[in-house]
């Protein structure tokens, strides 16, 4: 008769996925290739700011998009239709992209030679904090209508980014939104995060928002 | 819901670990999950049979460990449960803090011949 035994593994689920986070990370520093994880809430801009920051950066380098809508390709024409290179990313209902979906998505956009890839992560705050895709920097949009409560509800979320845009002020008179009350709620979580407020719409803001992509993209070039 | 998608990842690490070490029964399947983890250990429980359905874990019990979100003042010292302090130091009452568990989702162990 065989007799159990208990053996100890202690793997954490998300070790798995940060090694090989590292791994794609390093790969894309060795290529010269930036990439950016976009994450927000559904429907706070991402795309629209996609859309603008292609036009402002397309004509200084070469920029890929990775759509990770779960279930359409609504975005991924839209982009296109700017002429840069952009794939749609099947997520097969998952609320989040891993570090080795994220590496399948850049094989199939074909990115080596590419100097910034913008991953348009799955609309949710909570799953895509959780789990590191590799990218060079992190991105988080929180628009005005969502409220300025946000990083009381999703501490994680705004602990992980490195900068944070505040999209559609262009709204701030309808909506009660107050941006000083965000900037200090969003410090004390991570004292070194860059807030931007921007309008997608407008285009105010984007002089600054740009300015630092560009610079981080030169930055991991060195 | 993410819970499935990670439940299957797990389960495939399980199925990998044993075959390498030669496993034939898996009896019961520990985690352990933080309480400020993503994953809701209900939701958990509540997708497991689908994710084991047909693999080797088919007929292994699962078993969830919760691990407390405790943090360190970084004013006073004091080490105490964030959740049950609303996120304030019960000691000195500072805000600032840095976690020291909480977060986790780990296969801790497996019971298994
Ligand atoms: N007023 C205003 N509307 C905006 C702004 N940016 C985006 N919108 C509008 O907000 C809606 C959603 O914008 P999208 O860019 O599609 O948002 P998204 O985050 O890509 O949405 P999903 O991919 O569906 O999650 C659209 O109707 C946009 O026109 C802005 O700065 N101001
Ligand atoms: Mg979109
Ligand atoms: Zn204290």
């Amino acid at each position: 008769m065989n007799t159990y035994k208990i053996i100890e593994i202690k793997e954490s689920i998300f070790s798995n996925n940060d090694r090989q986070a590292d791994k794609l990370r390093e790969e894309l520093k060795n290529k010269k290739t930036f990439l950016l994880n976009l994450m927000s809430s559904p429907g706070s801009g991402k795309t629209t700011t996609v859309l603008r920051t292609i036009e402002a950066l397309k004509d200084e380098m070469k920029i890929g998009v990775m759509e990770a809508d779960i279930d359409s390709d609504v975005d991924a024409s839209l982009v296109a239709k700017t002429g840069a290179k952009v794939i749609q990313l099947h997520t097969g209902g998952m609320c989040h992209l891993d570090a080795d979906m994220t590496k399948q998505g850049l094989d199939a956009l074909e990115a080596d030679g590419l100097d910034l890839v913008i991953l348009e992560n799955v609309g949710n705050l909570v799953c895509p904090a959780e789990f590191d895709t590799g990218s060079s920097k992190n991105a988080m949009i929180l628009s005005v209508p969502e409220g300025d409560d946000k990083p009381l509800k999703y501490p994680l979320m705004f602990s992980v980014v490195d900068v944070l845009l505040i999209n559609k002020i262009d709204a701030m008179c309808i909506f009660d939104f107050d941006i000083e009350k965000v900037k200090e709620r969003v410090k004390k979580l991570n004292p070194n995060i860059k807030v931007i407020p921007i309008s997608a719409k407008t285009g105010e803001g984007f002089d600054e928002w740009i300015d630092w992509l560009r610079n981080e993209v030169k930055a991991w070039k060195e | 819901m993410h819970e499935l998608g990670v439940i299957i990842e797990v389960v495939k690490y399980v199925e990998d670990f044993a075959k390498k070490n030669k496993l034939t029964k898996i009896d019961t399947l520990v985690l352990q999950i933080g309480e400020l983890s993503a994953m809701i250990p209900r939701y958990i429980e509540a997708c497991y049979p689908a994710a084991v359905d047909g693999t080797m874990l088919q007929d292994t019990q699962l078993k969830i460990e919760i691990l407390p979100a405790n943090a360190i003042c970084r004013e006073c010292g004091s080490v105490f449960n964030v959740i049950q302090n609303n996120k304030v130091c019960p000691n000195c009452k500072s805000e600032v803090w840095e976690l020291l568990c909480g977060r986790e989702f780990m296969i801790k162990e497996i019971v298994a011949y």
